[in-house]
C-alpha cells in the first residue's frame, strides 16, 4: 500500500484547483500592496484618492481570505477521501486473513490514529510544496519590474532554495525526533503506571511511586531540552534569513529614496509607492516557505504511516477460504475426510474421516498443529497441498461460507465482545429461547447469577464472566445456533476438575443429540470421553 | 468554560515562574515583529518625505537602519529563545498534569482502578491528557503574549501617532478576536464531543472486530461487521468536517478581522494626514504596526480549533468532584498480636452480583502459619482475597486483622500490616530496583537482593544486568512467571503480619514453586500467609488447607 501518498487523477485535480485558489489568493496581495503604495504616496504628494483606495485595499483582503477558505474546505475534503479509502483497504486486506500479522490493537492505532496523519500530507504539505514553486518566483518577477536589486536580495536571503530545503528538512528531522521524545515518553510513563496504579495501593506505596514519577519525568524533560536547543536552532535560521530579507529590502528602499543608493533600478529614480510596495511584498515572498518547513512534519509523518502500510503487503498473505458472509448452509448429512493436507507454513493435518454423531480428539504434542487442524477445517486457512472434503465437495473459497454455516468454532481463547449476554449468544438476533440450549450447556445458572440477566453486558472487564463460565455460554451458542459440527479448542484446559467434567458431559450430550464433535486436546479425561483419538506426528525441532 | 479555567490554572500553578517567562519571550517576539514593521513603513516614508523635500543628506539615517537591523536580528533570536522557554514551560504542565491525573486517581477505589487497566481506557486516558497538553502553547502563552502586545502596542501608538489609529487597531484586534473567540469555543463544543466519541468507538469496534476475528468469520457476520464500521468511520468523518468547517471559519473571519483593521488603521491614518494632525511617516506606522499584530492573532487559530476537544477532555481527567478519601480519617488502630486474621462467616460475589459465590467461610489464621484455599473456579477466591484485602466488601460476614474489623482499619496503617500480591500484579517499566523501591521506603541493595533470592529471581536479574536492568512497559523483558515473582519480592520487601497471595506460582515448574513457597516461610516466620491455589505445590507446603464450598443452592 506504498501508493497511498500518490493520488487518482480526479484527487489531483482537485488538489491542483486548491493550489490554484491558494495561489491567487498569495497573488492578491500585490493588489493590496499595491494599493497600500498608492496610499502612502498619496500623503507625500497630497493626492486625495486615499478613501477609495483603502476599499481597494479591504475589498481584495475580503477576496483573499474568502478564497483560502474555499481552498482550505476543498482540500480538506480530499484529505478525508485519502483516509476513508486507505482505511477501508487496509481492512479488506486485514479482516479475511487469520495469519495474524497484526494484533488488534496494532490496526486500531493504524484505522484510529496513524492513517489520519495521511490527510495533513496532502491538505498541507502537498499544498505548500505547489505553493513554494509558484508565489516566490512570481513575486521575485514583479520585484524584478521594479527593482533588480531587490530582486537580487530576495533571491540571495530565500531560494538558494536548494540550501533552503535542507536546512527545513533538518529542521524537521529534529522536529519530528521532538515529538516523538516529549509526548510520547511521557505518556507511555503514565500509562504504565495508571496500569499499576492498583498494585502499587496496595503495597501502600503511592507516595514513593509518585517521587519516582517525577524523578522520571524531570530526567525526561532535561532530555528533551537538551534535543530542542539543537532542534530549533535550524529552523531559527530559516527564520534569520526571512528578517534579514525584510530587513535588507527596508534599507535598500529607505537609502534610495535618499538619493544615497543609485544603482538598482531601471532608469528613474526609486518613487515613495515603488519603495512601500517593494517593502509590503518582502515579508509575503518569504510566507511559502515558512509555510511549507511548517507542513514538513505532515510528510515525515505520512511517509511513516506509508512506509508501515508498505510493509503490511511484503510477508505473503494467506486468507481465508470464503469471505465471512451468511448464505445459505451446505445441504445433507455430515461428512469430513482429510486426506494428506498440509497448511503453507508447513504443517501436516492428520487423515481422518468422520459423519454425524461422532466424536474424535486430535492429540499431540504442544506445537504440532493440533489449533492448526481446527482452524483449517472450519475454512479459515489455505492449504498448500492435500484436500478437506465436506459433504462430498473439496472445501474451497466457493463453499467455505456454506460450510461455516454448518459448525461452530470455539477458541482456547475467548473473546468476549463488549455486547448484551442475548447478542452474544444469537448474533444473528433470531429472539428465540435461548433457555434450552443453555440448560444443555450446564451454563443456566451463569446467567440467572447475572445482575441483568440476559441483558447483561459483557465486555472485556465488566461482568466478569470466568473462564469456564465463557465456556459454557460459549456451548450455549454452538448448541442455540443448531451447528452440526463443533469443532472445539482445548475446552477444558486451565479449569478445575469440576467445570472440566462439565464441559466434557456438554460435549457428550451435543453428540449424542447427532452433532460431530472434533476437540483438540490434551486433557486424559476429555480424550477418554471421545469415541477416537487422532495423533499429530511429533515435529521435528 | 470554568473546567479549562481549572485546568488553566492548576498549570499556571505547576510552574508560575515558568508561565511568566514563556510568555515574556512570546511578548518580546510579537513586540519585535510588529516594531520591525512599523520602523521600516516609517524609515521608507520618512526617507521619501526628506528624499522629496530635498534634504536626504541631513536626514539621521544611522539610528533607524541600526534599528531595522537589531530588530530584524533580535527578532529571530527571541524567537528561538521563546520556542524553547514555552516548550520548557509546556514540559512543565504535561508534567503537573499527569500528576493531577495520578493523584486523582489514588483516591479511587482499587477495583475501579483495576478496570482501567484495558488497552481501550488507557488511550483515552492518553487522548484526553495529549487534548490539554495543547492548551498552554497553543492558548494561555499565545492569549496572554498577545493581549500584552496590545497594550504595549496601544500605547506606543497613542503616543507615536493619533488616538484614532491607536483605538481602530487595538479595536480591531481585541474586540474581533474576543468576539471570534467566544463564537468558536461555543460551535465547536458539540461537534468536537461528537467526533471524540465516535472516534472512540471506531477504536473499539475495530478492536472488538480483531479480537472476535474467527468467530465473526464463522458466524458470517463479517459483511455486517465491517458495514457497521463503515457506518461509525462516515459518522467520525461528518464530525470532523463540521468542526474543520468551524476551523476554517475561525480561519476565514481572523483574516478579515487582520485586513479590516489594517484598512481602518489605513484609513484613520490617511484622515489624519488629510487633517496635517499627523505626518505621513508616522501615519505609516500606524498601518504596518497593524500588520505585524496579526501575528498577535493567527496563531489562537489552532488551539481555537481544539477548544472544543480541550474542553471535553477536562471534564474527564478533572471531573469537579474529585473523589475524596474517607470523610473522617480513622483513627490509629493498636493491632493486637494474638491472632493475625479471622473470618466469621464471610461471603463474597461478583462484582455487580446479589448471590453469593460460596457457602460462608469462617477461619482464623494464626501468626507464622501458612494456609492453602482451594477450591474450583469460580467459587471466589480472588474475590474472597479482595474482601480481606479490603479491596472490595464482602456479601455478608466479618474480617478481623489483629483484633480490629478490617473496615475500622485507615488504609496507610492498613497496607503496612496485610500485603496482597494479586494474580495480575504487574511490574512498572523502570529498573528493577525502582520496581522493588515501590514497596519500602530506604530500599538498600542487600535488602534487594535478599527478596530477590527469597523468590529465586536473584539468577535471572543477575543475568539482565542487575538491579538497574530496565524493564520496558507494563515489566517486558521479564517472563509471565518472572513477573509474578518480582510482584512477590515485592511482598517479602513489606514484611507483612499478614499475606495473600493469590495463585503465586502459576507457570512455575513444581519443584521451582516448592523452592519459593519454601524460602518465603523462612524469610517471613512471623507473617500468616494465605494462598489462593488449586495447584498442587501449595497444598502440599501450606500448614492447613481450606477448601472453599459451593452454596447449598448448587448441588
Amino acid at each position: 500500500m506504498r501508493d497511498v501518498l500518490t493520488l487518482t487523477k480526479p484527487q489531483a485535480d482537485r488538489l491542483r484547483i486548491c493550489a490554484f485558489l491558494r495561489i491567487c489568493a498569495d497573488l492578491l496581495w500585490v493588489v493590496q500592496a499595491y494599493a497600500v503604495a498608492a496610499v502612502i504616496a498619496g500623503w507625500l504628494e497630497d493626492d486625495d484618492h486615499g478613501i477609495a483606495l483603502v476599499i481597494l485595499f479591504a475589498a481584495t483582503g475580503v477576496l483573499r481570505a474568502l478564497l483560502s477558505y474555499g481552498a482550505g474546505r476543498l482540500v480538506f475534503d480530499l484529505g478525508q477521501q485519502v483516509v476513508q479509502h486507505t482505511r477501508r483497504k487496509l481492512l479488506d486486506a486485514q479482516t479475511v486473513r487469520l495469519d495474524a500479522a497484526l494484533s488488534s490493537a496494532e490496526v486500531a492505532a493504524l484505522v484510529c490514529d496513524k492513517i489520519p496523519l495521511l490527510a495533513p500530507y496532502f491538505t498541507r504539505f502537498r499544498l505548500a510544496m505547489i505553493r513554494v514553486r509558484v508565489v516566490p518566483v512570481a513575486f521575485v518577477l514583479i520585484a524584478l519590474t521594479q527593482s533588480w536589486a531587490v530582486a537580487i536580495v530576495l533571491l540571495v536571503t530565500g531560494p538558494l532554495i536548494p540550501v533552503f530545503m535542507a536546512l527545513i528538512g533538518l529542521a524537521a528531522r529534529d522536529a519530528s525526533a521532538r515529538q516523538m521524545v516529549e509526548i510520547g515518553a511521557v505518556n507511555r510513563l503514565l500509562v504504565d503506571r495508571i496500569a499499576a496504579l492498583p498494585d502499587i495501593l496496595l503495597l501502600g506505596g503511592f507516595d514513593r511511586s509518585r517521587a519516582l514519577f517525577v524523578t522520571r519525568v524531570d530526567a525526561l524533560r532535561e532530555k528533551t531540552m537538551a534535543v530542542l536547543r539543537i532542534a530549533f536552532l535550524s529552523s531559527t535560521v530559516l527564520e534569520l534569513f526571512s528578517a534579514i530579507g525584510v530587513a535588507m529590502v527596508a534599507l535598500y528602499v529607505g537609502f534610495s529614496l535618499l538619493g544615497e543608493i543609485t544603482f538598482g533600478i531601471w532608469g528613474a529614480p526609486l518613487s515613495i509607492s515603488q519603495g512601500v510596495f517593494l517593502l509590503l511584498l518582502a515579508p509575503d515572498f518569504f510566507q511559502p516557505l515558512r509555510d511549507l518547513a511548517a507542513a514538513w512534519h505532515d510528510k515525515a509523518g505520512a511517509e511513516a504511516v506509508a512506509e508501515e502500510l508498505a510493509g503490511l503487503d511484503v510477508a505473503p498473505v494467506l486468507p481465508i477460504l470464503g469471505r465471512g458472509a451468511k448464505v445459505a448452509p451446505l445441504f445433507g448429512p455430515i461428512s469430513i475426510s482429510v486426506n494428506q493436507a498440509e497448511t503453507f507454513a508447513g504443517i501436516n493435518l492428520p487423515d481422518f474421516s468422520i459423519g454425524p454423531g461422532e466424536s474424535v480428539a486430535l492429540t499431540g504434542t504442544s506445537g504440532s498443529g493440533k489449533s492448526t487442524s481446527l482452524t483449517a477445517l472450519a475454512g479459515l486457512l489455505p492449504l498448500s497441498c492435500g484436500r478437506i472434503t465436506v459433504m462430498g465437495q473439496i472445501l474451497n473459497a466457493e463453499n467455505a461460507d456454506a460450510w461455516r454455516a454448518r459448525l461452530t468454532l470455539m477458541p482456547q481463547h475467548i473473546h468476549i465482545p463488549d455486547t448484551t449476554l442475548s447478542e452474544f449468544l444469537d448474533p444473528h438476533g433470531t429472539k428465540a429461547d435461548l433457555g434450552p440450549a443453555l440448560r444443555i450447556a450446564h451454563a443456566s445458572d451463569i446467567v440467572a447469577a447475572l445482575p441483568h440477566g440476559l441483558d447483561t453486558r459483557l465486555g472485556e472487564l465488566g461482568a466478569g464472566v470466568s473462564g469456564g463460565e465463557a465456556r459454557r455460554l460459549l456451548l450455549a451458542r454452538a448448541f442455540f445456533s443448531g451447528a452440526d459440527v463443533i469443532l472445539a479448542d482445548e475446552p477444558t484446559a486451565d479449569l478445575d476438575a469440576v467445570t472440566a467434567g462439565l464441559i466434557i458431559d456438554a460435549l457428550r450430550r451435543a453428540q449424542d443429540s447427532g452433532k460431530t464433535v472434533i476437540v483438540a486436546s490434551h486433557d486424559p479425561l476429555l480424550i477418554d470421553a471421545m469415541d477416537r483419538t487422532v495423533g499429530l506426528p511429533e515435529v521435528q525441532a | 468554560m470554568r473546567r479549562l479555567w481549572r485546568v488553566a490554572s492548576l498549570l499556571w500553578q505547576a510552574s508560575p515562574w515558568a508561565m511568566w517567562r514563556g510568555a515574556a519571550a512570546a511578548l518580546t517576539v510579537l513586540v519585535m515583529g510588529a516594531a520591525l514593521l512599523g520602523l521600516s513603513g516609517w524609515f521608507i516614508t520618512a526617507t521619501g518625505a526628506a528624499g522629496l523635500a530635498g534634504i536626504g543628506i541631513a536626514f539621521d539615517v544611522f539610528r533607524p537602519s541600526a534599528g531595522v537591523r537589531f530588530l530584524a536580528l533580535g527578532r529571530a533570536s527571541a524567537r528561538y529563545a521563546e520556542r524553547l522557554l514555552t516548550h520548557d514551560t509546556t514540559l512543565h504542565a504535561l508534567a503537573k498534569l499527569r500528576l493531577a491525573l495520578l493523584d486523582r486517581l489514588r483516591h479511587c477505589p482499587i477495583d475501579q482502578l483495576r478496570r482501567l487497566r484495558s488497552a481501550a481506557e488507557l488511550t483515552r486516558i492518553t487522548a484526553d491528557v495529549d487534548a490539554l497538553d495543547g492548551l498552554v502553547l497553543r492558548l494561555i502563552l499565545p492569549l496572554l503574549a498577545g493581549l500584552l502586545t496590545h497594550i504595549a502596542a496601544f500605547a506606543m501608538l497613542w503616543w507615536l501617532t493619533v488616538p484614532s489609529v491607536a483605538l481602530s487597531i487595538a479595536g480591531g484586534y481585541l474586540l474581533g478576536g474576543g468576539l471570534v473567540l467566544w463564537l468558536t469555543a461555543r460551535a465547536a463544543l458539540v461537534p468536537s464531543k461528537t467526533a471524540e466519541r465516535s472516534r472512540q468507538t471506531l477504536r473499539r469496534q475495530v478492536i472488538g472486530l480483531f479480537r472476535g476475528q474467527r468467530e465473526t468469520i464463522q458466524q458470517g457476520l463479517l459483511p455486517r461487521r465491517r458495514d457497521e464500521l463503515n457506518l461509525t468511520e462516515r459518522a467520525e468523518q461528518n464530525a470532523e468536517s463540521r468542526l474543520n468547517v468551524i476551523d476554517e471559519r475561525a480561519g476565514l473571519v481572523l483574516n478579515l478581522i487582520v485586513t479590516l483593521t489594517a484598512a481602518a488603521a489605513l484609513l484613520a491614518g490617511d484622515i489624519a494626514v488629510g487633517l496635517s494632525t499627523l505626518s505621513p511617516a508616522a501615519a505609516a506606522i500606524g498601518f504596518f504596526a497593524a500588520l505585524g499584530l496579526a501575528e498577535t492573532l493567527l496563531p489562537l487559530r489552532r488551539g481555537l480549533a481544539e477548544l472544543g476537544r480541550m474542553h471535553d477532555a477536562a471534564g474527564r481527567i478533572l471531573p469537579s468532584e474529585t473523589p475524596k478519601p474517607a470523610a473522617l480519617p480513622l483513627p490509629e488502630v493498636s493491632p493486637d498480636h494474638q491472632t493475625a486474621l479471622v473470618l466469621d462467616r464471610v461471603t463474597v460475589a461478583a462484582p455487580g452480583r446479589q448471590t453469593p459465590l460460596m457457602a460462608a467461610l469462617s477461619l482464623t489464621l494464626p501468626l507464622g502459619e501458612t494456609t492453602a484455599l482451594t477450591g474450583h473456579s469460580g467459587l471466589g477466591k480472588s474475590t474472597l482475597l479482595d474482601a480481606i484485602a479490603a479491596v472490595s466488601a464482602p456479601l455478608s460476614g466479618r474480617v478481623t486483622l489483629l483484633g480490629t474489623s478490617i473496615s475500622d482499619w485507615p488504609d496507610k496503617q492498613l497496607r503496612e500490616h496485610l500485603t496482597l500480591v494479586p494474580q495480575r500484579a504487574r511490574p512498572v517499566g523502570g529498573s528493577i530496583r525502582e520496581n522493588l523501591a515501590i514497596a519500602c521506603d530506604d530500599l538498600n541493595d542487600s535488602a534487594a537482593w535478599e527478596a530477590l533470592t527469597t523468590v529465586e529471581l536473584h539468577g535471572v536479574v543477575q543475568r539482565i544486568g542487575g538491579l538497574d536492568a530496565t524493564l520496558g512497559e507494563s515489566g517486558t523483558g521479564l517472563s509471565g512467571g518472572e513477573a509474578r515473582r518480582l510482584a512477590l519480592a515485592r511482598g517479602v520487601l513489606r514484611r507483612p503480619s499478614v499475606l495473600l497471595l493469590d495463585e503465586p506460582t502459576e507457570g512455575l515448574e513444581g519443584p521451582l514453586a516448592r523452592q519459593v513457597l519454601a524460602n518465603l516461610k523462612h524469610s517471613l516466620p512471623d507473617t500468616a500467609i494465605l494462598i489462593a491455589s488449586h495447584r498442587r505445590a501449595e497444598q502440599e507446603m501450606a500448614d492447613y488447607l481450606i477448601t472453599l464450598q459451593p452454596t447449598h443452592a448448587e448441588k
